[in-house]
């Protein structure tokens, strides 16, 4: 049997499972997040050792798991997010009890998320998507005396439940339909299955509204806002940067290697409902007036912006989504980061909180600035080219019957000009206004791991933006190896 | 041998009271079962189409399913009884402090 297929998986596994049982012999909480990130960087290194190595596809025992381009390159986001999470985290929660468990647990919901990336089977990726969502749903009630943390935890796990319970009654069906679950095999067998077309839509149906909650797809995003503003903020970049991309990998899986045969049948629904998701998050995110929450429906805009490889589904369309994921995951993800450093030097969620900034901390300041139009799509930013490559998929993408997706397109471009104006109103709040009267106004002591996340990300989007073509190839590859 | 018909129409039946159980109930508890329900469906429809393909993998899957669901539970519990510590209730209807 070859393992090293799922090397990367096994080592986080190992490392999320030590990391309680370090604590019993060393208290110290830095030493367990310096741990956790040793786990997560060793975990990195496999991954980056089979890119190096240019093996190509291993397969691990039956085909269940596979390492390839694709798996590859969502693992390093996943591992990534991790990475940021965890370094932020050692400040973050200092002053809270049962530390070990929560670098555990941010270590168990990377391997689920790992585990779909790599599954080649409805089965195993419905295991993976449930580790990373239970491992979560701890996660936001992780301040348990904390009346939003509590009110988040329980609404994030209703909705989880009931996403799952769609997800697994669509699996059951099209078992039931097929014989089989490989998404390989699917996929063969869906295009012949003529006379159950009602079934396989329902099917569908179920799978869509399974994983639409675990996007924050409208209309089953109500959760999002509500569980993102609850949330610790550190938890918050996860589920943003992370778990949802996972819900974005299964999509892909499910949709373009399993149902693509059938494709006609759903192109229509899911660009309408991707123009319906940018639309609705943008215009609920223009009048927030918490930055977690409208970082939240930002989120939602963007996930309509990703969705819209799925219709078009050409491998050019899916670079581009894979790439904008890659992307956002630095911009939501160090942008969350943000907060939750401001957090700790006691400014609040409230955007209006956010007046004078630039006069307490040039440093931050200047990164918010860059993560939030680098969100809105402003060159030479990462969001910039990400956003290049995916909306200009649906024209390059266009065959005889299918002119209409240039729609898609148009309603990426109006939407980024939209969400503008919110990103720009806070980058106004923090370098034109002047700070309240009797405000406190000394200058901002940053705890330097949180600094150095949102410098990595901050760096990250500039790089991925100046220099593009690296990455997009990069993407290219996993795009390639998806539809091999 | 019960015609496969027959057990597609329980777990349907069973989902969609596991549904409107969700939309319906008004206590999380209830709510939480009614979740359990429509997963129980799903173990239902592996377990029909296993033993009428005659392959195993899909009952193997549901005792997996199962299991998964008990870890479900458990967490949910735990995350209910503490909203019931803070909050002294557990009804969906009050639970608002997070809205727009």
């Amino acid at each position: 049997m070859d393992y090293s297929a799922i090397y990367p998986e096994l080592i986080l596994a190992l490392f999320a499972i030590a990391v309680p049982a370090v604590n019993i012999l060393v208290k110290d909480s830095r030493f367990l997040a310096g741990f956790s990130l040793a786990g997560v960087g060793l975990s990195m290194l496999a991954v980056v050792m089979h890119f190096v190595e240019g093996t190509g596809r291993v397969v691990f025992d039956t085909g269940l798991l596979v390492l390839d381009d694709f798996s590859g390159l969502f693992m390093l986001v996943f591992l990534t997010v991790a990475f940021l999470v965890i370094l932020a985290s050692i400040r973050y929660i200092e002053d809270e009890r049962h530390k070990a468990e929560y670098y555990s647990l941010i270590l168990l919901a990377t391997v689920g998320m790992m585990l779909v990336a790599a599954s080649t089977d409805l089965f195993v990726l419905y295991i993976g998507i449930e580790i990373t969502s239970l491992s979560s749903y701890a996660l936001v009630a992780f301040r348990k005396k904390d009346i939003k943390g509590a009110e988040a935890a329980t609404k994030y796990f209703i909705f989880g439940g009931i996403s799952s319970a769609f997800t697994l009654f669509g699996i059951s069906l099209v078992y039931g339909l097929t014989g089989t679950t490989s998404f390989q095999e699917v996929g063969v067998l869906v295009g012949t299955l003529d006379g159950y077309r009602e079934m396989l839509w329902l099917a569908l149906v179920m799978v869509m509204v399974g994983f639409g909650f675990k996007v924050a797809m409208v209309p089953f995003h109500s959760w999002a806002p509500d569980v993102y503003e609850g949330a610790p903020t550190t938890i918050t970049a996860m589920l943003a940067a992370g778990s949802k991309k996972m819900g974005f990998v299964a999509m892909f899986k499910f949709f373009l290697i399993g149902m693509l045969a059938i494709k006609a049948d759903w192109d229509v629904v899911v660009a309408i409902l991707s123009i319906v998701t940018m639309t609705l998050g943008n215009l609920a995110a223009l009048n927030q007036t918490s930055i977690k929450r409208m970082l939240a429906y930002s989120s939602i805009a963007q996930a309509g912006y990703i969705l819209m490889a799925l219709p078009v589904g050409t491998e050019y369309a899916v670079t581009g989504g894979i790439f904008h994921i890659l992307t956002h995951a630095f911009m939501k993800g160090g942008a969350f980061i943000a907060v939750a450093t401001l957090a700790t030097v006691a400014i609040g969620d409230r955007i209006s909180d956010y007046k004078g900034l630039a006069k307490r901390s040039n440093f931050m300041a200047f990164s918010i600035t860059i993560l939030l139009f680098s969100l809105a799509g402003i060159p030479p930013l990462a969001g910039f080219a990400s956003k290049v490559v995916l909306f200009s998929s649906p024209i390059m993408g266009t065959v005889a019957g299918s002119e209409w997706m240039v729609w898609l397109a148009v309603a990426g471009i109006i939407n980024s000009a939209i969400s503008l104006y919110y990103y720009a109103r806070v980058v106004k709040y923090m370098y034109v206004d002047e700070l309240d009267e009797g405000a406190p106004s000394e200058r901002l002591k940053l705890p330097k791991g949180m600094a150095a996340a949102v410098a990595i990300c901050v760096l990250a989007v500039i790089g991925i933006g100046v220099f593009p073509e690296y990455f997009i190839q990069l993407c290219q590859n996993a795009a390639q190896a998806l539809f091999a | 041998m019960i015609p496969l018909e027959f057990v597609l129409i329980v777990s349907s039946a069973l989902f969609a009271i596991g549904a409107a159980g969700v939309i319906l109930k008004k206590n999380a508890i209830q709510v939480l079962m009614a979740i359990e329900l429509m997963l129980n469906a799903a173990n239902i429809n592996l377990v029909a189409f296993s033993t009428y393909f005659g392959d195993a993998k899909g009952q193997g899957f549901a005792l997996i399913s199962i299991g998964i669901a008990a870890a479900e539970v458990t967490i949910g519990l735990a995350i209910l009884l503490n909203l019931n510590k803070l909050r002294k209730t557990v009804d969906v209807d009050d639970i608002n402090l997070l809205r727009w």
